[in-house]
């Protein structure tokens, strides 16, 4: 079972050192299969590991596996471990199982580009990266993790590095999580100042048991929610995100929807401890959890990007994830990441075989009626879209739910603001997701579609095709490297949330609470309450996208709110003028007044002063004869002096 | 001791040395240089010798007369380098030696 | 009465030397200059004398005077209008250089004797009558002082042969 973990941890690391290694000399669907294979060794790993976890009694699931001491110095210790209990396998599986699925997918959709190695060599180092953040033993090896899948995230958004909008939008990405990491690690600082150690026992210890005093525990909390923002793209970090889809569709799939943003619910799960000890802040991040889900929803509303819809879905997902590890509902957060995985993959992919269909068109407004010319891709993006809006028996239904019904049973003022949040989200759930799948598969064939539809083949000028896209209609719609994990993810959606049955069966939830125990636990008949008024308001979103769809009208009209909207709530404009041009201010100035004339002025000094001495040394050589019998008589003289004197 | 004392000797000799240098330093002709070099070689030698009569060793003088075989073959050779500079037609004249000129 | 007459030959031996000396440096002719150092190397000879250094004395006259000036004058004979040069010119800092070291080398010569021997070079010691003599110097040439001796004949050996190979006619030169 250690074996079966560690398996997973290195795979991919070995896979993308080979990729890395081999430079040229393998050919691309070589590094493909490499890649590929390499996750899904990882996911083997973590299968058997969590087989033979999942057969061990309750109280022994926690496993820590020391490789070898990494830091060592007298008051402070860290070494290479890996941490193997429920939460972290369930992370694995999803983070292996999902990951491979997507990287298979990219071998039909990356084919042919320019750079292919490099990008399954990311994809490869992405999965090592992020199976680091999640099986660290220790907080130090998570930091590592967290900053290597920022370094991934930034590599991969980045790939398309001819375009200026791609490398803008990664390094946005790369420096607001910056700003979390910044955070992160000036609460780790307080832990080794406080409890001298950035083991998981140990300050776990020290934070339940009492010993770190409310304003430590308070700031590192904060220090860790600073980073789970960042991470996770929620307010008022969360710019980055719909910017990032600049990457390619996998790339988003993977990183910014199944696996890194939930790397922030992940962070509060496991560091439970640290935000009990610390309710304020704990209850702040359910609170910004809320917030994201509203502002994400409306904002979503009125975009005309296919990928950017899902991502601000992204956004607004994770804000229900943490608003259930902040009212301590940490069962029911893991089990919506679960579920969000997949659910939004399988929107992301079958979201990227339209793009890929219709050659990198990913405007809505010119698609339409591709519910005939696509029928595979229509029922899987149906499927996610139900999932997603939380229509039952699909796997969102049960998660979104569980989630809201923990508010209620929370209570309080928190409690109920926060079932008015959750509930409103649902609608707008329903609302922007169908809104986006009426515009893309129903109404007549546009001018684009028509192009296309002739056959994948014909005209395409998006990268090469594979040769299976040209036989039978039913892989007419793309490469079978495609199809197939799209349709994975569907059934995956559609059953996946079946592991959790409020009154029936809950193994999913028992699984997790060995690890974090819930604060609060739903009865049945809140469950069904909540459940029964939350997708009414899901069905009345969608019925309402639906009416606005028949007439031909948009849901928000024009106007001042519709222009907030799609400026983004002017977010982007706050921080540019806040941040972005006094620093550019500043850094002008620095290079006018100190930059230029000090330092570089320096320099030049220095050089024109050397060359100054070299000419004026180089005078003493006059080739006057009786200069230098002029010279040497004076040094003569001179040196009498000296010696009569030392004497 | 007859005559003036150590004292003097030196100071003639110190006065000698410096119209020496003087020369030296001052006159452009190498034959000039030449005969101030010798000026200075002798006022060693006459300090020398003052010393050697105030310390009443013989040594003194001794060295004088190898300071004046050296100072014999220095000349010898130094005229054969101004006949060679007139065998090649070029002036006697220390300051148009600038080779080393940088 | 001897020691006033040592005292007055003295004097002026002195001052023949120091002024054939600063007539040696400032005659334009070298024919002048030249002859100006014998007048120099002759009053010399004289403060040898007196010094009771004989030997050297009658070396400073027969070698000196004798052969090393006679040299002299046979090359400026040969060179003859060619021996011209200017006085001296070139940068004023040289010319004002060589008046300051001379004076600068001359005043420190002065001040290290009195400060520093002070009143030790008073007295001297009584001398021998063969003090001075031919063979006393030949004693120390050949038992102390040997090697000296030695390499000084070396020194002039190689002069010799210096002085030769300088003046040897070379094929290419002399076809102008």
């Amino acid at each position: 079972m250690i074996a079966g973990a560690w398996l997973c941890l290195l795979a991919p690391l070995a896979g993308a050192l080979l990729i890395t290694l081999a430079g040229t000399h393998i050919s691309r669907s070589a590094a493909a299969w490499i890649s590929t294979g390499s996750v899904f060794v990882g996911f083997a790993g973590a299968a058997v590991a969590f087989l033979q976890v999942a057969g061990e009694n309750v109280d022994d699931r926690e496993h820590l596996s020391t490789a070898y001491t990494w830091l060592g110095v007298p008051g402070f210790k860290v070494a290479m471990q890996i941490l193997v209990d429920p939460v972290s396998l369930t992370m694995m599986l999803i983070i292996t199982g999902v990951g491979g699925l997507i990287v298979w997918y990219s071998m039909g959709y990356m084919k042919g580009e320019d750079e292919e190695r490099r990008y399954f060599a990311y994809m490869a180092f992405f999965v090592f990266a992020m199976l680091m953040l999640v099986m660290g033993g220790n907080l130090l090896l998570l930091l590592v993790g967290w900053g290597l899948v920022g370094l991934a995230s930034y590599l991969l958004i980045g790939f398309y590095h001819d375009r200026p909008e791609a490398v803008a939008a990664a390094k946005k990405a790369f420096i607001m999580n910056a700003i979390g990491d910044a955070t992160m690690a000036l609460g780790f600082f307080l832990l080794i100042a406080k409890t001298g150690s950035l083991d998981f026992s140990t300050v776990f210890a020290a934070a339940s048991d009492g010993s770190l005093s409310s304003s430590t525990a308070n700031l590192v909390a904060l220090g860790l929610l600073g980073g789970a923002i960042a991470k996770s793209a929620q307010l008022p970090l969360h710019t980055w995100l719909p910017d990032a889809m600049e990457g390619p569709t996998p790339v988003s799939a993977l990183i910014h929807a199944a696996t890194m943003v939930t790397a922030g619910v992940y962070l509060i799960v496991r560091t439970h401890a640290i935000f009990e000890a610390a309710p304020n802040v704990q209850h702040l991040s359910a609170i910004i959890g809320g917030v994201t889900i509203i502002v994400a929803g409306v904002i979503a509303l009125v975009q005309w990007d296919i990928k950017r819809v899902i991502a601000y879905s992204t956004m607004s997902q994770i804000g229900y994830m943490f608003l259930a590890a902040g009212i301590g509902a940490y069962g029911y957060a893991m089990f919506h990441l679960m579920t969000h995985a997949f659910f939004k993959a399988l929107l992301f992919l079958s979201a990227g075989i339209i793009i890929h269909h219709l050659a990198g068109e990913q405007d809505i407004r010119r698609m339409g009626g591709l519910r005939k010319v696509m029928p595979f891709t229509h029922a899987a993006f149906l499927v996610g879209a139900l999932a997603l809006a939380g229509i039952p028996p699909l796997s969102g239904f049960w998660s979104k739910d569980g989630i809201i019904s923990s508010a209620l049973a929370e209570g309080g003022a928190l409690g109920y603001t926060l079932v008015v949040i959750g509930l409103v989200g649902a609608l707008l759930t329903g609302a922007y997701t169908f809104r986006l799948y009426y515009l893309v598969f129903h109404g007549e064939p546009s001018e684009l579609v028509l192009e296309h539809s002739g056959g994948h083949g014909s005209g395409h000028s998006y990268g090469q095709e594979d040769a299976q896209s040209h036989d039978g209609h039913g892989h007419a719609e793309g490469p079978l490297s495609m199809l197939i994990p799209v349709g994975v993810l569907t059934v995956l959606a559609a059953i996946g949330g079946l592991v959790v049955i409020p009154g029936v069966w809950e193994p999913f939830l028992t699984w997790i609470d060995g690890v974090a125990e819930p604060l609060v636990t739903p009865t049945v008949a809140q469950e069904y309450a909540t459940s029964a008024v939350a997708v009414a308001l899901a069905a009345a979103g969608i019925w309402l996208a639906r009416r606005a769809f028949a007439a031909g009208r948009e849901l928000v009209a024009d106007g001042a709110v519709r222009t907030t909207l799609e400026h983004k709530l002017y977010f982007d404009e706050l921080y540019d003028t806040v941040f972005s041009r006094p620093a550019q201010v500043i850094a002008n100035r620095l290079r006018t007044d100190i930059e230029e004339p000090i330092v570089q002025g320096s320099l030049g000094e220095i050089g024109a002063g050397v060359s100054d001495a070299a000419v004026g040394t180089a005078r003493l050589q006059t080739g006057l004869l009786r200069s230098y019998a002029l010279v040497i008589a004076a040094s003569v003289a001179v040196l009498v002096v000296v010696f009569l004197a030392a004497r | 001791m007859l005559g003036p004392d150590t004292t003097w000797y030196v100071a003639v000799a110190a006065v000698l040395f410096g119209i020496g240098t003087t020369g030296v330093i001052l006159r452009r002709s190498p034959l000039i240089v030449l005969l101030s070099l010798e000026i200075m070689l002798n006022a060693s030698n006459l300090a020398l010798v003052g010393f050697s009569r105030h310390f009443a060793t013989v040594d003194g003088q001794v060295f004088a007369i190898s300071v004046m075989a050296v100072a014999a073959a220095e000349v010898c050779v130094g005229l054969g380098l101004i006949v060679a500079f007139t065998r090649r037609k070029m002036e006697l004249d220390v300051d148009t030696l600038t080779e080393l000129r940088g | 009465m001897g020691n006033f007459l040592v005292w007055v030959i003295w004097i002026a031996a002195a001052l023949a030397c120091i002024s054939t000396g600063v007539a040696v440096i400032s005659f334009t002719n070298p024919f002048y200059s030249a002859l100006a150092l014998i007048g120099n190397l002759a009053s010399l000879a004289v403060l040898f004398l007196l010094a009771s250094a004989e030997f050297v004395a009658a070396a400073q006259i027969l070698v000196y005077a004798g052969a090393v000036m006679v040299m002299f004058l046979f090359v400026i004979a040969y060179l003859g209008g060619r021996a011209d040069a200017p006085w001296a010119g070139g940068p004023r800092w040289l010319q004002l250089g060589a008046f300051i070291v001379g004076a600068a080398l001359l005043m420190e010569v002065i001040v290290a004797l009195a400060t520093k021997a002070g009143g030790d070079l008073s007295d001297g010691e009584e001398l021998s009558r063969s003090f001075g003599s031919p063979a006393e110097i030949g004693r120390l040439f050949l038992t102390d002082h040997l090697l000296a001796f030695e390499i000084t004949s070396i020194v002039l050996l190689v002069a010799a042969v210096g002085g030769v190979v300088l003046g040897m006619k070379s094929s290419a030169e002399d076809n102008a």
